[in-house]
């Protein structure tokens, strides 16, 4: 029942929202399901009976919609709930157009990825994989930048065609299914497919999750789509949109084609690891400072992906810690983007300068989430990225050497930004700019308080993921290829 | 005693953690002084504790005392307590840190006296001494590298605090890059070490490491990847170029950063995982190579500097040369010696020159100095005690740490003796060069009034003075009647190879003969620099072609720019314009005009209707329903 209300709880709000005409009202509402929600999330983990729980209705659409969650489940909808609270109140500023649709459509992205989260068969995860995409494609349009039309068709398109593909292996798995076809997971799991039909499913289901991730070199809809999204729009997509690729992954990739995952395992490790090079490299000469944020993210989940692929203990705890790590941390660094956009009156960095003289307070602030994007110990993305960077030296001396290079280039590239934006003599035209405001405050410093949190005492996060990670390490059929150099 | 240990050990970060806080968040607030009687009071309440824990750890009758706050990260087999380790080699490093640094704190009160962010400064500097306490106190590598790291960003931010200037700005981030890289090495090598030990502690790994075999290829691995973390850190080849460029920050801060502690962080980590390193033949073989070639390069491009903080950031590089050269001798104690002597006396010409170009109003070029012995009488006094003391003149400090160095140079082979000796004694000659042009002669610049510091200034250089001239007396040789005091203390925590030592006679012998040849070269630059009152040619003018390339430094920034920042941005635009911007984005396009031609043709229906895409969507969506109804 209590998942049914988190579940539910947004959408509905949202739905009465737009019986509204206050605005005001609305976005007070909005914000207060969203915190409920959040409320009633922590609630659940501080009181979870078992790690992993099952709620079957009876059938309902031909198949059950049953809902459940594991560790991993868990974090995701930790994630998500913790996530937009802090997306709404960001939209307290001046007035938007229609405030109470886009409340709405926010909400209804926010019960459309719980409903991913803790579908319990593929039909459910498909549903709602899909309606994702609906909330999130108005928003797009209605509320994006310059040339929104074009870029949002094609992010539609991108995505759209890679789920048709999971449909595809989604409907396949369907008919492999013993008696009575059922597309749930447990079912699922329980298939022994042929080797050689699990080298070419793998692709069939793997493309629709490395398109929404994005991993190279699936990732072109990713850097104009965040650059001309909105405010609410870019820390969607960035803190909790690209999650889902990562959850589909894992819930879709190693239990059910664990042999194509082997075959594959060096191939898409190798991408992987391309895509945190190339992207450190491309956003050291962005202009946009939503560009480079965006190949920075590229960065930073294609070393999440590749955590995956090795899939050891260390990767999988550094993958999930990082998940609330880096969503946490890219919520709260677009939004301050966001802030010096509407103090500068411009995104592109060589514009820019000095804006520490006048809001010195920004200043100290965006330092401290770019030291957490940097990974500085104490921050989260330190415990993240060493997790991650150790789950590679386990698997490849080398690997965890190319992984670890975002330690430099990430480094280079935000303390870069930083210089151009923030140091510099004193810019005249930022004269009649002010620090920040109170609203300012209370989005930045609960996200800042939580980045360091996290990254002093990581250990709630590791607690309630373990049991799923000892699961998780266990489904390759050989799980450690190459060790290290002997003794 | 051990229970009042653990009991009282956190409180020696805890006070510059919160001279931070306070100076941080009460910045708009705090008048005058005040942020620098805060901070300066905290870190010096941090040295009364360190001294005490000192003298209880003495009483105690144990080695060492872990102190175990809380866990931090605890993963499978992976547990990484937030621990100190009290033992005598960090006690040691506690001490010079909290207590050079409290001296270099209550400088700063009168040397940053009119600067207007001046809250901003103690609170990073009281960052910094939290950040290299946790690093020396650290009881595992990890909580090592948490103030490893923490260093490195005070020290970007303090190199660039008056960031006004892009120069500056790039010079700090010059610094935190290079030393990144250092890291990535470093960060490997304790994962490796948390691969082979099962454990990142201290004391767990160095209890095993025994049952390892010397010069097994996983050793070497490790400890070349350690290494690599600390060549970024201590600044040697290759990646000392962000030295010299970190003098952009204000002087106490290369007083206290760039000469006395952070930079002595590789030396310090080294030295903690000696048995590591005695295990790794060919590591430490690197080790004397490198730390060398560092000490005479470094050294003779200090010849060639006017500007008086680059000099010593040069003979910084230099010095820290030795150290590694200690290292690679499995003389690691001799290296923390050196390092100790090194804290005092370096502190003491940085803050003296802060002193003169406080009184010169800001100038740092020596060749517009001159004639200050009179004006400044305290400063002169005592930089000369520092010059001498880093000249190895008898009895003042660095002689009886370099001339340790030396010996066992000589004791390992003659060759790497007579390289370390010349080394020597280009930095007796840079620094006689130094202190004949500011303090000799007559004043060149006359629009300075030059003057001497106010109390709160020289007091500190009063007293780093006599912890320069006397502070070799902790390790007095046994060949001078000494009982090598502090290499005796050291021993629980550091275990140096054992040489073969010289005999009494061979050690005398090469004394005097290197004190002969540095009399001379004092008297050499006596003659030239006062005597015949020899300015260096100015930038402008014609050197001979070597006297060029010194005095540019070799052109390394130059070569690195070339061959490492030029391609990188190269590659940059290449990835984003031609692979992204021509090959990717084309080919996924292509796919979907491709694609929406075939919809075309079948469909007749036009590419990029919306509403055909939601109706394929929901009526797909319908279909697999119907398809589960039906089978």
């Amino acid at each position: 029942m209590i998942l049914l209300i988190i579940l539910l709880l947004p959408i509905v709000t949202g739905l009465f929202l737009l019986l509204l005409k206050n605005p005001a009202t609305a976005r007070i509402i909005a914000l207060c399901s969203s915190i409920a929600n959040l409320l009633i999330t922590l609630g659940l983990i501080s009181t979870v009976p078992s790690p992993s729980y099952s709620v079957n209705w009876n059938h309902f659409m031909g198949t059950q919609f049953s809902l459940g969650f594991d560790g991993i489940s868990l974090i995701m909808l930790l994630l998500t709930n913790l996530l937009f609270p802090f997306i709404i109140l960001s939209g307290f500023t001046r007035a938007h157009i229609k405030i109470p649709v886009l409340n709405f459509l926010i909400l209804f992205t926010q019960s459309a990825l719980i409903g991913v989260f803790l579908a319990q068969n593929a039909f459910l995860f498909y549903i709602f994989w899909e309606l994702t995409l609906i909330p999130v494609y108005f928003i797009l349009l209605l509320w994006g930048g310059e040339n929104r039309k074009a870029i949002t068709l094609k992010f539609f398109i991108y995505t759209l065609s890679g789920s048709l593909f999971l449909l595809f292996g989604i409907i396949y798995l369907f008919t492999l299914t013993p008696g009575m076809h059922t597309t749930d997971f447990s079912a699922f799991n329980q298939l022994h497919i042929p080797a050689a039909t699990q080298t070419w499913l793998f692709w069939v289901l793997f493309v629709a999750f490395a398109i929404k991730m994005p991993v190279f070199p699936f990732h072109t809809w990713q850097p104009s789509t965040y650059t001309m999204a909105s405010k609410q729009g870019v820390m969607i997509l960035a803190g909790v949109l690209t999650k889902m690729g990562i959850y589909g992954a894992l819930r879709f990739l190693f239990p059910i084609v664990p042999q194509g995952v082997l075959y594959w395992q060096n191939t898409v490790i190798t991408l992987c690891l391309i895509g945190v090079i190339y992207a450190s490299v491309i956003a050291f000469r962005q202009t946009n400072i939503k560009r480079l944020i965006a190949f920075s993210s590229m960065a930073h989940i294609s070393l999440m992906a590749a955590a995956m692929f090795i899939l050891n203990y260390y990767s999988i705890q550094g993958l999930l810690f990082q998940v609330i790590s880096h969503g946490v941390t890219i919520v709260a660094l677009f939004y301050v983007v966001h802030l010096i956009q509407e103090r500068t009156g411009t995104l592109e960095l060589p514009q820019m300068g000095g804006l520490k003289h006048v809001a010195p307070n920004l200043a100290i602030l965006l330092l401290i989430i770019v030291l957490g994007s940097i990974a500085l110990p104490l921050t989260a993305g330190f415990v993240g990225e060493f997790l991650i960077i150790a789950g590679l030296a386990k698997f490849s001396i080398w690997f965890a050497f190319l992984g670890g290079t975002t330690m430099i280039l990430g480094a280079i590239y935000m303390l870069y930004a930083y210089q151009r934006i923030m140091l510099g003599d004193n810019n005249p035209t930022l004269i009649r700019v002010k620090d920040i405001r109170t609203l300012d405050f209370f989005i930045l410093i609960p996200l800042i308080t939580l980045i360091l949190i996290l990254g002093i005492y990581p250990q709630p996060i590791f607690n309630l993921v373990e049991e799923s990670v000892k699961t998780m390490q266990n489904l390759l059929p050989v799980n450690e290829v190459v060790t290290l150099l002997t003794r | 005693m051990v229970a009042l240990i653990s009991s009282i050990a956190w409180l020696v970060p805890a006070f510059p953690l919160l001279g931070f806080l306070i100076t941080g968040l009460a910045k708009n607030r705090l008048k005058n002084n005040q942020a620098g009687i805060i901070a300066s009071t905290l870190v010096s309440f941090s040295f009364i504790t360190a001294l005490f824990l000192f003298f209880s750890l003495r009483s105690s009758g144990q080695d060492s005392v872990t102190v175990t706050l809380f866990n931090w990260i605890s993963a499978g087999d992976l547990n990484i307590p937030f621990a100190f380790l009290i033992d005598h080699l960090s006690i040691t490093m506690m001490l010079i840190v909290t207590g050079v640094g409290a001296l270099i704190h209550i400088y700063s009160i009168g040397y940053m006296h009119d600067d207007e962010r001046v809250s901003s400064f103690f609170a990073q500097m009281n960052l910094f001494t939290f950040s290299m306490l946790l690093l020396v106190m650290g009881a595992n590598y990890l909580i090592l590298f948490i103030g490893w790291e923490g260093v490195g960003f005070c020290s970007y931010l303090l190199i660039g605090f008056w960031f006004k200037n892009p120069a500056f700005n790039y010079a700090a981030r010059k610094a935190f890059v290079m030393n990144r890289i250092g890291d990535l090495g470093f960060i490997l090598g304790i994962i490796l070490v948390f691969f082979t030990f099962k454990s990142v502690s201290f004391t767990e790994i160095f209890s095993q490491a025994g049952a390892l075999q010397a010069g097994a290829p996983m050793i070497t691995l490790i400890t070349i990847l350690l290494l690599v973390g600390a060549v970024g850190k201590s600044a040697q080849i290759p990646l000392y170029t962000w030295l010299p460029d970190a003098m952009a920050g204000p002087t106490p801060v290369s007083a206290l950063i760039h000469a006395a502690t952070m930079v002595t962080a590789g030396i310090y980590m080294i030295a903690r995982s000696s048995i590591l390193y005695n295990l790794a033949p060919i590591t430490l073989n690197i080790m004397i190579g490198l730390g060398l070639a560092t000490a005479i390069f470094a050294a003779v491009i200090g010849l060639r500097q006017n500007d008086i903080k680059k000099v010593l950031a040069y003979s910084t590089v230099s010095q820290l040369g030795y150290m590694f050269l200690a290292l690679g001798l499995g003389a690691y104690s001799s290296a923390v010696f050196h390092l100790t002597t090194h804290a005092f006396f370096k502190a003491l010409l940085f803050l003296g020159a802060g002193s003169i170009i406080h009184a010169m109003g800001g100038e740092q070029d020596i060749r517009k100095m001159g004639g200050l012995r009179k004006k400044m009488p305290i400063t002169y006094l005592t930089f000369l005690a520092a010059t001498l003391a880093i000249s190895g003149i008898p009895p003042f400090s660095g002689f009886f740490s370099k001339d340790l160095i030396l010996t066992k140079a000589f004791e390992n082979n003659p060759l790497l003796y007579i390289l370390a000796l010349g080394g020597a004694l280009i930095t007796c000659f840079y620094m006689f060069r130094l202190l004949y042009l500011v303090f000799f002669g007559s004043q060149r610049l006359s629009s300075a009034h030059p003057h001497e510091s106010p109390r709160v200034m020289t007091i500190p250089l009063i007293i780093l003075s006599v912890l320069s001239v006397f502070g070799g007396f902790l390790n007095i040789p046994e060949l001078f009647g000494g009982k090598s005091d502090l290499g005796e203390f050291l021993h629980s925590a550091i275990t140096s190879k054992v040489t073969e030592e010289l005999s009494s006679s061979t050690e005398i012998g090469l004394i005097i003969s290197s004190l002969a040849l540095l009399g001379l070269i004092i008297l050499m630059a006596y003659r030239t620099y006062v005597k015949r009152a020899v300015l260096p040619a100015a930038d402008s003018e014609s050197l001979s072609l070597f006297g060029k390339v010194v005095a540019n430094k070799f052109y390394i920034d130059e070569v690195y720019t070339l061959l490492l920042e030029k391609p990188f941005g190269f590659l940059s635009d290449f990835f984003f314009n031609t692979i992204e911007k021509a090959v990717l984005d084309p080919a996924v396009d292509g796919i979907g005009t491709a694609t929406s031609r075939l919809g075309n043709l079948v469909r007749k229906l036009q590419a990029g209707n919306m509403s055909f895409y939601l109706f394929a969507m929901v009526g797909g969506i319908l279909l697999f329903i119907i398809f589960i109804l039906i089978v």
